[in-house]
Protein backbone atom coordinates (compact mmCIF):
# COMPACT_ATOMS: atom_id res chain seq x y z
CA UNK A 1 0.00 0.00 0.00
CA UNK A 2 1.17 3.24 -1.38
CA UNK A 3 -0.54 5.26 1.81
CA UNK A 4 1.43 8.53 2.82
CA UNK A 5 2.92 8.39 6.20
CA UNK A 6 4.06 10.68 9.14
CA UNK A 7 7.35 9.47 10.41
CA UNK A 8 8.66 9.89 14.05
CA UNK A 9 12.31 11.01 13.56
CA UNK A 10 13.63 10.06 17.07
CA UNK A 11 12.91 6.40 19.02
CA UNK A 12 11.43 6.44 21.94
CA UNK A 13 7.99 6.43 23.85
CA UNK A 14 5.29 8.09 21.31
CA UNK A 15 2.51 10.21 22.95
CA UNK A 16 -0.48 11.32 21.51
CA UNK A 17 -1.18 13.98 23.87
CA UNK A 18 0.76 16.63 25.50
CA UNK A 19 -0.25 15.86 28.89
CA UNK A 20 -2.62 13.34 30.44
CA UNK A 21 -5.38 15.06 30.49
CA UNK A 22 -5.08 16.59 26.93
CA UNK A 23 -7.40 15.93 23.83
CA UNK A 24 -5.22 14.11 21.26
CA UNK A 25 -3.40 16.16 18.98
CA UNK A 26 -4.81 14.79 16.01
CA UNK A 27 -7.82 11.98 15.79
CA UNK A 28 -8.88 9.73 12.59
CA UNK A 29 -10.73 12.06 10.15
CA UNK A 30 -8.97 15.33 11.26
CA UNK A 31 -8.03 17.42 8.62
CA UNK A 32 -4.21 18.49 9.37
CA UNK A 33 -1.93 21.36 7.82
CA UNK A 34 1.55 20.92 6.90
CA UNK A 35 4.03 21.48 10.09
CA UNK A 36 1.10 20.22 12.33
CA UNK A 37 1.99 18.59 15.62
CA UNK A 38 0.50 14.90 15.44
CA UNK A 39 2.36 13.68 18.39
CA UNK A 40 5.52 13.64 20.60
CA UNK A 41 8.05 11.24 20.85
CA UNK A 42 10.07 11.20 24.30
CA UNK A 43 14.05 10.31 24.45
CA UNK A 44 16.70 10.78 26.37
CA UNK A 45 14.30 12.27 28.85
CA UNK A 46 13.40 14.72 25.81
CA UNK A 47 10.33 15.35 24.19
CA UNK A 48 10.56 16.00 20.44
CA UNK A 49 7.36 17.49 18.54
CA UNK A 50 6.04 14.78 15.16
CA UNK A 51 5.33 17.09 12.74
CA UNK A 52 3.31 16.09 9.45
CA UNK A 53 5.64 17.36 6.56
CA UNK A 54 2.40 18.07 4.39
CA UNK A 55 -1.33 18.60 4.67
CA UNK A 56 -3.99 16.09 4.60
CA UNK A 57 -6.23 14.19 6.75
CA UNK A 58 -6.03 11.42 9.33
CA UNK A 59 -6.76 8.12 7.62
CA UNK A 60 -5.57 6.12 10.64
CA UNK A 61 -3.45 6.68 14.13
CA UNK A 62 -0.76 3.98 13.83
CA UNK A 63 -0.15 3.51 17.02
CA UNK A 64 -1.16 3.22 20.86
CA UNK A 65 -0.17 5.96 23.04
CA UNK A 66 3.01 5.41 25.01
CA UNK A 67 4.25 2.55 22.27
CA UNK A 68 8.10 2.21 22.20
CA UNK A 69 9.07 3.13 18.40
CA UNK A 70 12.04 3.07 16.56
CA UNK A 71 13.26 6.18 14.36
CA UNK A 72 11.77 6.49 10.76
CA UNK A 73 8.76 4.08 12.25
CA UNK A 74 5.11 5.01 11.00
CA UNK A 75 3.00 7.03 13.32
CA UNK A 76 -0.51 8.43 11.56
CA UNK A 77 -1.36 7.41 7.71
CA UNK A 78 -2.75 10.46 5.92
CA UNK A 79 -4.88 10.67 2.92
CA UNK B 1 50.88 19.88 6.66
CA UNK B 2 49.89 22.94 8.17
CA UNK B 3 47.17 25.60 7.79
CA UNK B 4 44.52 27.83 9.05
CA UNK B 5 43.02 26.42 11.84
CA UNK B 6 39.49 27.06 10.00
CA UNK B 7 35.77 26.59 10.98
CA UNK B 8 33.32 23.32 11.01
CA UNK B 9 30.18 24.57 11.17
CA UNK B 10 27.28 22.93 12.23
CA UNK B 11 24.03 22.31 9.39
CA UNK B 12 22.05 19.96 11.89
CA UNK B 13 22.98 19.22 15.06
CA UNK B 14 20.61 15.97 15.54
CA UNK B 15 19.31 14.25 18.48
CA UNK B 16 22.60 15.24 20.72
CA UNK B 17 25.75 16.05 19.37
CA UNK B 18 28.47 17.14 21.80
CA UNK B 19 32.61 17.56 22.19
CA UNK B 20 33.95 15.13 23.71
CA UNK B 21 37.75 13.37 24.31
CA UNK B 22 39.32 10.93 26.20
CA UNK B 23 39.55 10.40 29.03
CA UNK B 24 37.36 13.78 30.18
CA UNK B 25 37.98 14.95 33.36
CA UNK B 26 39.13 11.83 35.85
CA UNK B 27 40.22 13.26 39.14
CA UNK B 28 38.05 15.81 39.93
CA UNK B 29 34.73 14.17 41.68
CA UNK B 30 35.83 16.64 44.92
CA UNK B 31 35.65 19.60 42.88
CA UNK B 32 31.78 18.06 41.86
CA UNK B 33 32.87 16.51 38.21
CA UNK B 34 32.20 13.32 36.31
CA UNK B 35 34.71 13.09 34.00
CA UNK B 36 32.57 13.28 30.91
CA UNK B 37 34.35 12.37 27.81
CA UNK B 38 33.05 9.69 25.18
CA UNK B 39 30.72 7.06 26.00
CA UNK B 40 32.15 5.20 23.43
CA UNK B 41 35.62 5.31 23.96
CA UNK B 42 36.61 3.14 21.99
CA UNK B 43 35.27 4.51 18.87
CA UNK B 44 36.35 7.68 19.88
CA UNK B 45 39.63 6.46 20.18
CA UNK B 46 39.68 4.71 16.68
CA UNK B 47 38.22 7.38 14.40
CA UNK B 48 40.78 9.83 15.92
CA UNK B 49 43.61 6.61 15.37
CA UNK B 50 42.53 7.07 11.58
CA UNK B 51 42.67 10.27 11.28
CA UNK B 52 46.35 9.97 12.73
CA UNK B 53 45.39 12.31 15.54
CA UNK B 54 46.66 11.88 19.26
CA UNK B 55 43.90 9.24 20.43
CA UNK B 56 42.37 11.19 22.97
CA UNK B 57 42.06 14.33 21.07
CA UNK B 58 38.21 16.31 20.93
CA UNK B 59 36.23 14.86 18.51
CA UNK B 60 32.02 14.95 17.78
CA UNK B 61 29.97 12.38 19.95
CA UNK B 62 26.63 11.56 17.24
CA UNK B 63 23.28 10.67 19.56
CA UNK B 64 21.30 8.59 16.78
CA UNK B 65 22.96 10.26 13.53
CA UNK B 66 20.62 12.65 11.00
CA UNK B 67 23.00 15.64 11.44
CA UNK B 68 25.26 17.63 9.16
CA UNK B 69 28.45 19.58 9.12
CA UNK B 70 30.70 21.93 6.68
CA UNK B 71 34.30 22.78 7.16
CA UNK B 72 35.64 25.67 5.61
CA UNK B 73 38.63 24.33 4.89
CA UNK B 74 40.10 21.35 3.45
CA UNK B 75 39.77 18.45 6.13
CA UNK B 76 40.61 14.86 6.63
CA UNK B 77 37.56 13.42 8.70
CA UNK B 78 36.83 9.49 9.55
CA UNK B 79 33.62 8.79 10.97
CA UNK B 80 33.03 5.28 13.66
CA UNK B 81 30.65 3.87 15.75
CA UNK B 82 26.86 2.57 14.81
CA UNK B 83 26.59 1.82 10.96
CA UNK B 84 25.07 4.56 9.29
CA UNK B 85 24.99 5.92 5.76
CA UNK B 86 27.76 8.54 6.08
CA UNK B 87 28.23 10.98 2.76
CA UNK B 88 30.18 13.79 1.45
CA UNK B 89 27.96 16.24 -0.99
CA UNK B 90 25.65 12.78 -1.18
CA UNK B 91 28.45 10.89 -2.29
CA UNK B 92 28.44 7.70 0.10
CA UNK B 93 31.90 7.19 2.11
CA UNK B 94 33.20 4.21 4.17
CA UNK B 95 32.81 4.28 7.84
CA UNK B 96 36.21 3.42 9.99
CA UNK B 97 38.16 5.49 7.25
CA UNK B 98 39.80 8.84 6.74
CA UNK B 99 38.58 10.71 3.71
CA UNK B 100 39.66 14.04 2.85
CA UNK B 101 37.40 16.26 2.08
CA UNK B 102 37.24 19.67 0.20
CA UNK B 103 36.59 23.38 1.50
CA UNK B 104 32.74 23.88 2.04
CA UNK B 105 31.60 20.36 1.38
CA UNK B 106 28.85 18.82 3.20
CA UNK B 107 29.62 15.62 5.84
CA UNK B 108 25.96 13.71 6.68
CA UNK B 109 25.54 11.16 9.15
CA UNK B 110 22.69 9.32 8.38
CA UNK B 111 20.18 7.63 11.01
CA UNK B 112 21.80 4.82 12.71
CA UNK B 113 18.83 2.07 12.40
CA UNK B 114 20.55 -0.45 14.87
CA UNK B 115 22.51 -2.12 16.29
CA UNK B 116 24.04 0.68 18.36
CA UNK B 117 23.41 4.04 18.71
CA UNK B 118 26.53 6.50 18.72
CA UNK B 119 28.79 7.76 15.94
CA UNK B 120 31.67 9.24 16.11
CA UNK B 121 33.23 12.44 13.99
CA UNK B 122 37.26 12.64 13.89
CA UNK B 123 39.00 15.72 12.06
CA UNK B 124 42.37 15.68 11.84
CA UNK B 125 43.38 18.65 14.03
CA UNK B 126 40.77 18.11 16.31
CA UNK B 127 37.79 20.27 17.53
CA UNK B 128 39.70 23.38 19.20
CA UNK B 129 37.12 24.20 21.92
CA UNK B 130 38.87 25.92 24.35
CA UNK B 131 39.96 23.77 27.63
CA UNK B 132 38.33 23.41 30.74
CA UNK B 133 40.13 22.43 33.41
CA UNK B 134 42.33 20.05 31.03
CA UNK B 135 39.50 18.75 29.03
CA UNK B 136 37.38 19.81 26.16
CA UNK B 137 34.98 17.33 26.72
CA UNK B 138 31.16 18.16 27.20
CA UNK B 139 29.43 17.67 30.26
CA UNK B 140 25.63 17.89 30.03
CA UNK B 141 25.00 17.74 33.36
CA UNK B 142 26.65 20.37 34.83
CA UNK B 143 26.05 22.62 31.37
CA UNK B 144 30.20 22.65 31.03
CA UNK B 145 33.12 22.11 28.38
CA UNK B 146 32.56 21.66 24.78
CA UNK B 147 30.68 24.20 22.78
CA UNK B 148 28.91 26.73 25.39
CA UNK B 149 28.33 23.24 27.73
CA UNK B 150 25.51 22.05 25.45
CA UNK B 151 24.85 20.15 22.31
CA UNK B 152 25.07 21.40 19.00
CA UNK B 153 22.69 22.81 17.12
CA UNK B 154 22.27 24.11 13.01
CA UNK B 155 24.47 27.60 12.69
CA UNK B 156 27.01 26.92 15.59
CA UNK B 157 30.20 27.40 14.13
CA UNK B 158 33.65 25.29 15.85
CA UNK B 159 36.94 26.08 16.02
CA UNK B 160 39.03 23.30 14.06
CA UNK B 161 42.63 22.64 15.22
CA UNK B 162 45.72 22.87 12.38
CA UNK B 163 46.44 19.58 11.01
CA UNK B 164 50.11 18.34 11.44
CA UNK B 165 49.38 15.02 8.96
CA UNK B 166 47.41 14.46 6.51
CA UNK B 167 46.05 10.97 7.31
CA UNK B 168 43.64 10.14 4.67
CA UNK B 169 43.26 6.68 2.90
CA UNK B 170 44.05 4.73 6.25
CA UNK B 171 41.26 2.21 7.84
CA UNK B 172 40.33 0.28 10.51
CA UNK B 173 40.82 -3.05 9.94
CA UNK B 174 37.41 -5.50 10.04
CA UNK B 175 39.47 -7.36 12.72
CA UNK B 176 39.51 -4.66 15.07
CA UNK B 177 36.30 -2.90 14.22
CA UNK B 178 34.04 -3.46 17.37
CA UNK B 179 30.74 -5.34 17.38
CA UNK B 180 27.65 -4.19 17.81
CA UNK B 181 24.47 -5.65 18.83
CA UNK B 182 20.57 -5.72 20.18
CA UNK B 183 21.51 -8.31 23.30
CA UNK B 184 24.83 -6.83 24.83
CA UNK B 185 27.16 -9.06 27.35
CA UNK B 186 28.77 -6.43 29.55
CA UNK B 187 31.31 -7.41 31.95
CA UNK B 188 31.20 -6.14 35.15
CA UNK B 189 32.83 -6.40 38.68
CA UNK B 190 30.65 -7.65 42.10
CA UNK B 191 30.67 -4.61 44.39
CA UNK B 192 31.51 -2.22 46.19
CA UNK B 193 28.45 -2.70 48.01
CA UNK B 194 26.78 -6.24 47.16
CA UNK B 195 27.42 -9.59 49.17
CA UNK B 196 27.61 -10.35 52.08
CA UNK B 197 26.27 -7.36 53.63
CA UNK B 198 23.75 -5.48 51.24
CA UNK B 199 22.35 -7.88 48.66
CA UNK B 200 21.83 -12.08 48.58
CA UNK B 201 24.05 -14.44 46.67
CA UNK B 202 20.35 -14.62 44.64
CA UNK B 203 19.84 -11.38 44.25
CA UNK B 204 23.58 -11.16 43.04
CA UNK B 205 22.54 -14.46 40.34
CA UNK B 206 20.07 -12.62 39.38
CA UNK B 207 21.86 -9.32 38.57
CA UNK B 208 24.70 -11.36 36.71
CA UNK B 209 21.61 -13.80 35.13
CA UNK B 210 18.69 -11.63 33.61
CA UNK B 211 18.35 -9.98 30.65
CA UNK B 212 17.92 -6.17 31.45
CA UNK B 213 15.87 -4.01 29.07
CA UNK B 214 17.38 -0.65 28.57
CA UNK B 215 14.54 2.58 29.32
CA UNK B 216 14.31 5.16 26.56
CA UNK B 217 14.83 7.96 29.09
CA UNK B 218 18.74 7.19 29.30
CA UNK B 219 21.32 9.40 28.54
CA UNK B 220 24.87 10.26 29.06
CA UNK B 221 24.07 10.80 33.05
CA UNK B 222 22.72 7.36 33.51
CA UNK B 223 21.39 3.81 31.70
CA UNK B 224 18.13 3.27 33.53
CA UNK B 225 17.44 -0.65 33.56
CA UNK B 226 14.04 -2.11 34.60
CA UNK B 227 12.97 -1.93 38.64
CA UNK B 228 13.01 -5.41 40.38
CA UNK B 229 12.79 -6.10 43.40
CA UNK B 230 15.71 -7.60 45.23
CA UNK B 231 15.70 -9.78 48.68
CA UNK B 232 18.29 -7.54 49.70
CA UNK B 233 20.32 -8.86 52.73
CA UNK B 234 19.22 -6.74 55.46
CA UNK B 235 15.56 -5.04 56.24
CA UNK B 236 16.75 -1.09 56.24
CA UNK B 237 19.42 0.89 54.98
CA UNK B 238 19.37 2.03 58.90
CA UNK B 239 20.58 5.76 59.68
CA UNK B 240 21.22 6.21 56.09
CA UNK B 241 17.31 5.54 55.25
CA UNK B 242 14.49 2.97 55.07
CA UNK B 243 14.91 1.44 51.80
CA UNK B 244 17.96 -1.38 51.95
CA UNK B 245 19.24 0.13 49.09
CA UNK B 246 20.22 2.98 51.17
CA UNK B 247 23.92 4.02 52.41
CA UNK B 248 25.41 6.72 53.37
CA UNK B 249 26.60 9.19 50.67
CA UNK B 250 29.77 8.13 49.03
CA UNK B 251 31.89 8.67 46.03
CA UNK B 252 30.56 6.66 42.79
CA UNK B 253 32.51 5.43 39.64
CA UNK B 254 31.59 5.41 36.11
CA UNK B 255 30.16 2.24 35.31
CA UNK B 256 28.60 2.19 38.68
CA UNK B 257 25.53 0.33 38.69
CA UNK B 258 23.37 2.02 41.08
CA UNK B 259 20.59 0.26 42.68
CA UNK B 260 18.44 2.96 43.26
CA UNK B 261 15.43 1.59 45.90
CA UNK B 262 14.22 -1.33 43.18
CA UNK B 263 15.46 0.21 40.00
CA UNK B 264 18.89 -0.11 38.34
CA UNK B 265 21.01 2.42 36.69
CA UNK B 266 24.38 2.32 35.19
CA UNK B 267 26.10 5.54 35.59
CA UNK B 268 27.08 7.75 32.43
CA UNK B 269 29.67 9.56 32.32
CA UNK B 270 28.12 12.93 33.07
CA UNK B 271 26.39 11.58 36.24
CA UNK B 272 26.08 12.06 39.92
CA UNK B 273 29.75 12.16 41.37
CA UNK B 274 28.30 10.98 44.91
CA UNK B 275 25.05 9.64 46.35
CA UNK B 276 23.54 7.44 48.68
CA UNK B 277 22.53 4.25 46.81
CA UNK B 278 23.84 0.46 46.96
CA UNK B 279 26.39 -0.06 43.78
CA UNK B 280 26.29 -3.60 43.09
CA UNK B 281 28.87 -3.68 40.51
CA UNK B 282 30.64 -2.13 38.55
CA UNK B 283 31.12 -2.17 34.79
CA UNK B 284 34.99 -2.74 33.59
CA UNK B 285 36.61 0.19 32.23
CA UNK B 286 37.32 -1.84 29.08
CA UNK B 287 33.59 -2.55 28.41
CA UNK B 288 32.36 0.49 28.82
CA UNK B 289 32.51 1.66 25.67
CA UNK B 290 29.33 -1.26 25.36
CA UNK B 291 27.61 1.26 27.43
CA UNK B 292 27.56 4.29 24.36
CA UNK B 293 25.89 1.82 22.15
CA UNK B 294 23.09 0.83 23.85
CA UNK B 295 19.77 1.93 22.23
CA UNK B 296 17.43 3.31 24.05
CA UNK B 297 14.26 1.39 22.93
CA UNK B 298 14.39 -2.36 23.43
CA UNK B 299 18.57 -3.10 23.61
CA UNK B 300 18.82 -5.75 26.33
CA UNK B 301 21.73 -6.28 28.82
CA UNK B 302 23.29 -9.32 30.49
CA UNK B 303 26.03 -8.64 32.92
CA UNK B 304 29.11 -10.94 32.47
CA UNK B 305 30.72 -11.23 36.30
CA UNK B 306 34.43 -10.83 35.86
CA UNK B 307 37.25 -10.20 37.98
CA UNK B 308 39.70 -7.23 38.57
CA UNK B 309 42.53 -8.89 37.03
CA UNK B 310 39.80 -9.97 34.30
CA UNK B 311 38.78 -6.04 33.87
CA UNK B 312 42.29 -5.06 33.79
CA UNK B 313 43.26 -7.74 30.89
CA UNK B 314 39.80 -6.29 29.19
CA UNK B 315 41.26 -2.55 29.38
CA UNK B 316 44.61 -4.13 28.14
CA UNK B 317 43.28 -5.95 25.26
CA UNK B 318 41.20 -2.26 23.92
CA UNK B 319 44.66 -0.28 23.92
CA UNK B 320 46.63 -2.93 22.22
CA UNK B 321 44.22 -2.88 19.51
CA UNK B 322 44.27 0.74 19.16
CA UNK B 323 47.21 1.01 17.57
CA UNK B 324 49.13 1.39 13.94
CA UNK B 325 49.20 -2.66 13.87
CA UNK B 326 45.28 -2.34 13.23
CA UNK B 327 45.26 0.24 10.54
CA UNK B 328 45.82 -0.30 6.92
CA UNK B 329 45.39 1.15 3.62
CA UNK B 330 42.96 1.96 1.31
Amino acid sequence: MAAKTIKSPYPGTFYRRSSPEAEPYVSEGDEIEAGQVVGLVEIMKNFHEIKSDEAGRVVSVLLENEALIEAGQDVIELG
Amino acid sequence: MSGSAGILHVTDGGLQTTVQDYPGRPGMLAQGFYPAGAMDHLALRAVNLVVGNPLGTAALEITLGGVGFRPDRAATVCVGGATAPVTVDGEEVELWTSHRVPAGSEIRVGIAEGPGFRQYLAVAGGIAVPELFGSRSTYTMGALGGHEGRGLVSGDELPLGAETDAAAGRRLAAGARPEHARDWQIEAVRGPQATPDFLTEEDMDTLFGRWWTVDPNSNRTGIRLESHKFDWARSSGGIAGGHPSNILDNPYAVGSINVNGDLPVILGPDGPTAGGFVVAATIAHGAFWKVGQLRPVGDRIRFREVSVEDAIEIDNELTGRLTEASIESV
